[in-house]
């Protein structure tokens, strides 16, 4: 796999990231993803919780819905002091220890800094000594920006560095960056019904309504998942730049072996590099999709990710290209040869 | 009589020493389908390998779903050392202070044999290794180089303790996985009591998947039946040598559930009918919803009238797990003659 392949659209990846969208905000990003996918989608529509689905029709009679998540963690507006310092609670998974003096953007564009009251030991750290500082002098200043209830992103702006890639939010627009440019190249039998999906990070709450409405023959989840290849990490034997990872299990799955096996099968056949994912903590929409009414057979393609839920998330180009290469390859695949059906 | 009793515990045999963790259910189809084959009018499967056993009623009128689940708790394999030590992570809820010196199978590219093994407690640095050894310092060992192990086992495999059935005194036995394969049992002696009687509803067994990862298969095979009334049968805690006031105990029989995670009428009848039968029972109060398939069960689709049948256990999730054939046999008693009593109107019995 060569860096920089001509065909993959880079830039839109860059987009896709400085996209405002947090759980429950996310329309920014999906009117960002809307004009991209029309042309290679016969119907789209967005749901009620404001997924949405790109439907690419197809002659077997079978439907693959494939998901991915295009919200991000962030934080919300929940008290304004009268000197216009803001009090704000988290939206997902970000931990309090990661907070101070990051930078926030609203959607309306006003930016802040995360400050900390003064602290007599490190481990006073708690959620309820920090503020954000918009840089207003009076509540009444800050009110002309802000509201309670607003919500925020943090800042982390998009930076390539050789074949690796920095960005806040790769989780999960990298899987947004996947399924797009897995609908420009895709011919399958099957009925294809893209999902990108919201409110993953409270609680994988956008995936399973979609997935109820559209009442899948299977299912595939593209996300990002953590590596175990830094200074002294947590163990796990997913690496940056060793292909994409197939998922065994996580807390919210454990993927059918025939769902594994049909994917490992696949990437073996058209010779693309692939690693085994077991992670011990977290969890993906796929857990849902699977669970949803009688049940949909689901699997997982992750993109290896360093610094989750960080602003500086850093993944590889060798494998976002071979998720892309992989997921194509799954959706190609007629009948006959798909165990799923 | 005792030829019931011993059905049970070869059947019971048959499916702990089978290796089945949660999402893995598919090794175990033939076994549980074997011991169903002469007594259920139809046995299917779906592709999350739920297997149903049907028995026709002889109105048909309704749907009773009985479910007990056939995973296990099990390890799999996170990394493969230079040295060819494998890493492992839990499925599910195990108890890792009785995971050393076992003997296990790596379920690979082919069955491997292995220990598990961890430093020793001289080489521990802090207070002398008497503290509990982390799964994360826990190895096993199959004693092959790297080379030769990445050839049969690669990350994501599972792992089972091998163990066989140990009958005990007093027709107990110790096992792994009696959580819940006694469910399964109990669902088949409940068939082969209603051989002999006369019910009229349908009845479908289902051996549900991957309860043990949070309650996962219920759900989805409930929704597919959408039964008229549903009874999980799973295990409970029996008292042990550190219970000062035993509630649930060994030998005494079932326990039926009480509480908001169960339809009052099915409990109060499931009393009424062990009585009547002189099948000796306990009551088992649960505050909330309980850690079984009738939490997710009474919840699907609109609402299932649900009841929860336990079998009292000790040693919940360790490979030395340890039960009472008589209260197995007793709990699927209790099941066939709940369901040969129920009347054909169950809106009514049913009724608030």
């Amino acid at each position: 796999m060569s860096h920089h392949s001509e065909d993959i659209q880079y830039p839109l990846l860059q987009r896709l990231t400085q996209q405002f969208g947090p759980s429950g905000s996310e329309n920014s990003v999906i009117q960002a993803i809307l004009p991209e996918i029309q042309a290679f989608s016969d119907e789209t529509k967005i749901d009620a919780l404001g997924n949405l689905i790109a439907i690419k029709q197809g002659t077997s009679g079978k439907q693959i819905m494939i998901s991915s998540h295009v919200d991000e963690i962030g934080i919300i507006v929940t008290y304004m002091d009268k000197n216009g310092f803001l009090r704000f609670t988290a939206i997902g998974g970000v931990h309090v220890s990661s907070m101070p003096y990051r930078r926030v953007r609203f959607q309306n564009g006003t930016v802040g800094t995360i400050g900390v009251e003064k602290l007599d030991k490190l481990s006073d750290l708690k959620l309820e000594k920090l503020y954000i500082d918009i840089g207003a002098a009076s509540e009444e200043e800050a009110a002309v920006k802000v509201g309670i209830g607003d919500s925020a992103v943090f800042v982390g702006e998009y930076a390539e560095m050789g074949s690796r890639i920095m960005a806040k939010a790769l989780d999960n627009r990298a899987g947004c960056f996947v399924l797009i440019e897995a609908m420009k190249r895709v011919r399958s039998p099957h009925t294809l019904a893209f999902a990108f999906t919201t409110q993953e990070e409270v609680g994988l709450r956008g995936a399973r309504p979609a997935a109820y409405a559209l009442e899948p023959d299977a299912a595939i989840t593209v996300d990002v998942t953590r590596t175990g290849d830094t200074p002294k990490a947590q163990l796990m034997s997913v690496k940056l730049g060793d292909g994409v990872a197939i998922k065994v299990m996580d807390r919210s799955i454990v993927v059918s072996p025939a769902v594994k096996e049909w994917m490992i099968q696949t990437a073996k056949k058209r010779n693309i590099p692939y690693q085994y994912e077991v992670l011990e903590s977290g969890g993906t929409e796929s857990g849902m999709i699977q669970l949803t009414k009688t049940g949909v057979l689901t699997g997982v393609l992750s993109i290896p990710a360093r610094y989750i839920h960080s602003p500086g998330e850093m993944i590889d180009q060798r494998d976002l290209e071979t998720t892309i290469a992989l997921l194509v390859a799954l959706l190609q695949d007629s009948l006959e040869e798909n165990p799923l059906f | 009589m005792k030829a019931q009793a011993d059905r049970a515990k070869e059947f019971l045999r048959s499916l702990s020493e089978i290796s089945a963790v949660s999402g893995y259910e598919y090794r175990l189809i033939e076994q549980i389908e074997a011991g169903f084959r002469l007594i259920a009018d139809e046995i299917t499967q779906d592709s999350f390998h739920h297997v149903y056993a049907r028995k026709k009623g002889s109105k048909g009128t309704s749907k009773i779903m009985l479910a007990a689940h056939s995973d296990e708790i099990g390890l799999m394999i996170t990394d493969v050392d230079q040295r060819g030590f494998l890493h492992f992570t839990q499925i599910a809820g195990v108890d890792a202070k009785t995971l050393l010196g076992q003997e296990v199978t790596v379920h690979g590219e082919q069955d491997v044999p292995g220990v598990i093994a961890s430093v020793p407690p001289r080489a521990l640095t802090s207070d002398n290794g008497q503290s509990i050894i982390k799964m994360e310092d826990m190895r096993i060992d199959v004693g092959m180089p790297q080379a030769q192990i990445r050839e049969v086992i690669d990350v994501g495999a599972t792992v089972t303790i091998r163990r066989k059935m140990t009958e005990l005194l007093n027709n107990r036995v110790a096992g792994k996985a009696f959580d819940d394969r006694a469910g399964i049992v109990a669902m088949a002696v409940c068939f082969e009591e209603l051989e002999k009687m006369h019910h009229l509803h349908d009845v479908m067994a289902v051996a549900t998947v991957q309860e043990e990862v949070g309650i996962r298969g219920a759900g989805i095979s409930a929704y597919r039946l959408a039964p008229d009334l549903a009874i999980a049968i799973d295990v409970t805690h029996a008292s042990t040598s550190d219970h000062k006031n035993p509630s649930i105990e060994l030998g005494k029989g079932p326990a039926v559930a009480i509480g908001p995670n169960i339809h009052p009428a099915i409990a109060k009848k499931l009393g009424e009918i062990a009585q009547e039968n002189r099948l000796s029972y306990q009551f088992d109060p649960n505050p909330g919803a309980t850690g079984t398939d009738a939490r997710v069960i009474q919840i699907t689709q609109a609402g299932i009238p649900t009841g929860l049948l336990s079998i009292p256990l000790r040693y919940m999730h360790t490979s030395v797990e340890m039960l009472e054939m008589k209260d197995v046999v007793n709990t699927g008693k209790l099941l066939a003659y709940f369901i040969a009593s129920l009347p054909e109107d169950l809106e009514d019995f049913l009724c608030y």
